[in-house]
């Protein structure tokens, strides 16, 4: 509860903030030891050091598995932060009231991690989702960006339609919004099987949209491109990251139940994201909207966690997340002080910064899952989880994923090529040392957990 | 059949007619009006089912501030003009096979459900019983076993209105 309490308390405190103090320096560091209090309080609570108790009538269940995941997405904050907060403060007038919006964002984060309710669900995805409407459109003087911000308002609006009338079917087969009752009912199953298996249909696409999974990724790439760079870099990771988790408290009670539809249904999810996320992504030349395609795969990935469903996939899933959001986190924190968004952009950067091309190139290895790096071994644990299932659409599914994670080492490598191989003079704006050795902590942290990826799993049995 | 019934029955050939109506008719302005009509019909349903603070406030917030916001917007953007752009055929031919697909699995499931011996399923209306639906219920519910879900909403709505300053004031 201490994740949930907090983040939306800090974020009303930073809304004071920008009444005391017209500083945006000031506020980026306040934003800063906030969320290291707020990691703090929520570690505290792993460990029963200290935690806010509240009787929450069962509407939430806090696991170790929820704990870990928000202590992950409070620490890739963190690290978001630390980098691009500068790129922040800039976008608009209203500094303080981004930061804001992002704590809410974590309060959502930290309610989606824990819930044992619909009704709580749907609470969390709208308390994440309406802040980032408005991060979408910060940026107020440029088209795009309110492009972006209406795009997705709607859709957006219309998915959480979706998502309420599946709710709604859900409570007129079991009466009770609890997920533990909603999900073993047998008895109520036998009578009206089919309506709880619409309703779950109707809740998966939802939730399928926000993930920006294959048939409904439309919006994605255009909201990634549009939106200012350091919000995208936080929409692809966390949030994305989030989403997963939901779909994981929702379906892993079910899935044993309606197996065989439920795997079906998600292979043909992930074959068709996998095929949209990367044949597209070959034909960009921009690298921000490459990028927007490339989260699309990924998502793709990830969704084997939910194909497998076993404790492997919830290992892999966390380690996945961290492996994801740290490899995006540094190449879009690198991306938004670039002049250039595309290729050509990008000739000759190993020249004139090579420290900038250096740590790019480690997080787009990971990306493309290259041995030695975080993002090999997250693609190893997705893969061995679906193994571990031991059917054969299991194995066609592996030897899928291993084909298309080829293709997107393609196009993850133009852009390396480009850095290193190609001559040209690219500008990178106000790069500070300190941002330099930030981004070679990264960089290391990237490397550290592919060499032993042990030491985040292990944490999480601690 | 009883005059309870009667109304039931009226009740919802009206609001599936006037639904309808909404998507079918070009100009918007008559859509939002056929809309409050639904509205008005799905709150007799909630009186016939005995919750009246539920009909009236659907009446309130929807009929009353939802509709009349619409209406300003569409005045405003002057959209009272048949602007529908014309759309490609094949665009309009997945779209029926998509629609009707789920119309399909939709109505495929309410006929199973009707099936079976759900004690609910069997009433149209709830004359004189149950009173889950009374204001006084509804506060006890909402103080009690839904006080969690209700302080969070708190977070939603501050957050929306932090948004809405920042979208909306001048740099």
């Amino acid at each position: 509860m201490n994740a949930i309490i907090i983040s939306a308390l800090m974020g009303v405190l930073l809304m004071f903030t920008s009444i005391a103090t017209k500083n945006k320096q000031v506020i980026n560091n306040i934003a800063l030891v906030a969320l290291l209090f707020l990691l703090i309080c929520n570690i505290a609570d792993t460990y029963n050091w200290w935690s806010i108790k509240v009787d929450t009538k069962n509407m939430f269940v806090f696991t170790k598995f929820g704990y870990f995941f928000n202590s992950i997405a409070i620490a890739t904050t963190l690290v978001f932060v630390a980098l691009s907060g500068n790129d922040i403060i800039k976008i608009g007038n209203y500094a303080a009231e981004y930061f804001v919006l992002i704590f809410f964002v974590l309060c959502g984060i930290a309610i989606l991690s824990s819930f044992n309710n619909l009704l709580m669900m749907f609470l969390g995805i709208e308390i994440m989702s309406i802040p980032l409407y408005i991060l979408t459109g910060a940026d107020k003087k440029n088209l795009k960006s309110n492009e972006a911000a209406l795009k997705y308002f709607l859709m957006g609006s219309f998915s959480t339609g979706i998502l309420l009338m599946g709710i709604a079917l859900l409570y007129g087969t079991n009466g009770s919004f609890d997920i533990q009752q909603v999900m073993p009912s047998q008895e109520l199953i036998k009578h009206a099987p089919l309506l709880e298996v619409i309703g779950l249909v109707l809740i998966f696409s939802a939730m399928l949209f926000k993930i920006s999974a294959a048939p409904f990724h439309f919006w994605a790439p255009d909201v990634y491109d549009g939106s200012p760079s350091v919000f995208s870099s936080f929409m692809m990771t966390i949030v994305k990251a989030a989403g997963f988790i939901a779909l994981i408290n929702l379906f892993f009670y079910k899935a044993e139940s309606l197996a065989h539809l439920w795997r079906i249904l998600l292979f043909v999810v992930i074959i068709t994201t996998l095929v949209i996320g990367n044949i597209t992504a070959v034909f960009q030349q921009s690298v921000k909207r490459m990028m927007a395609y490339s989260s699309i795969a990924q998502a793709g990935f990830m969704l084997f966690a939910l194909y497998a469903t076993n404790d492997t996939a919830k290992e892999g899933i966390l380690f996945y997340a961290a492996a994801y959001s740290l490899a995006t986190i540094g190449i879009f924190a690198v991306l938004a002080r670039m002049d250039d968004y595309t290729l050509e952009g990008y000739n000759g950067l190993a020249k004139t910064q090579p420290m900038l091309a250096f740590v790019n190139a480690v997080c787009l290895l990971s990306l493309a899952g290259i041995p030695l790096t975080a993002g090999f071994f997250a693609k190893y644990y997705m893969l061995a989880a679906v193994i571990k299932t031991g059917s054969t659409i299991g194995i066609v599914l592996t030897i899928i994923g291993v084909l298309f994670a080829a293709v997107s080492a393609y196009y993850y490598f133009r852009v390396i090529q480009a850095m290193y191989f190609k001559e040209g003079n690219s500008k990178v704006d106000n790069v500070t040392p300190s941002f330099k050795y930030a981004l070679l902590v990264l960089a290391v942290l990237v490397i550290f957990f592919g060499i032993s990826p042990d030491t985040l799993i292990s944490w999480f049995y601690f | 059949m009883s005059l309870l019934h009667i109304f039931f029955w009226f009740l919802t050939a009206l609001a599936l007619f006037s639904a309808l109506m909404v998507i079918i008719s070009k100009n918007p302005v008559h859509s939002v009006l056929w809309l409050i009509v639904v509205f008005f019909a799905i709150s007799g349903h909630y009186i016939l089912m005995n919750a009246q603070f539920l009909a009236i406030v659907n009446l309130i917030v929807y009929a009353g501030a939802i509709m009349v916001l619409f209406l300003f917007v569409i005045m405003l953007l002057n959209l009272n003009k048949q602007t529908e752009p014309q759309k490609h055929i094949w665009l309009k031919f997945s779209g029926i096979i998509a629609g009707g697909c789920f119309l399909l699995s939709v109505s495929n499931v309410i006929y199973n459900a009707q099936n079976t011996t759900l004690e609910l399923s069997k009433k149209a209306v709830l004359m004189g019983e149950g009173n889950i639906g009374l204001i006084e219920n509804l506060g006890k519910k909402l103080f009690t076993d839904y006080v969690i879900p209700f302080e969070i909403s708190s977070v939603l709505f501050l957050s929306a209105m932090v948004g809405a300053v920042v979208i909306g004031k001048k740099n």
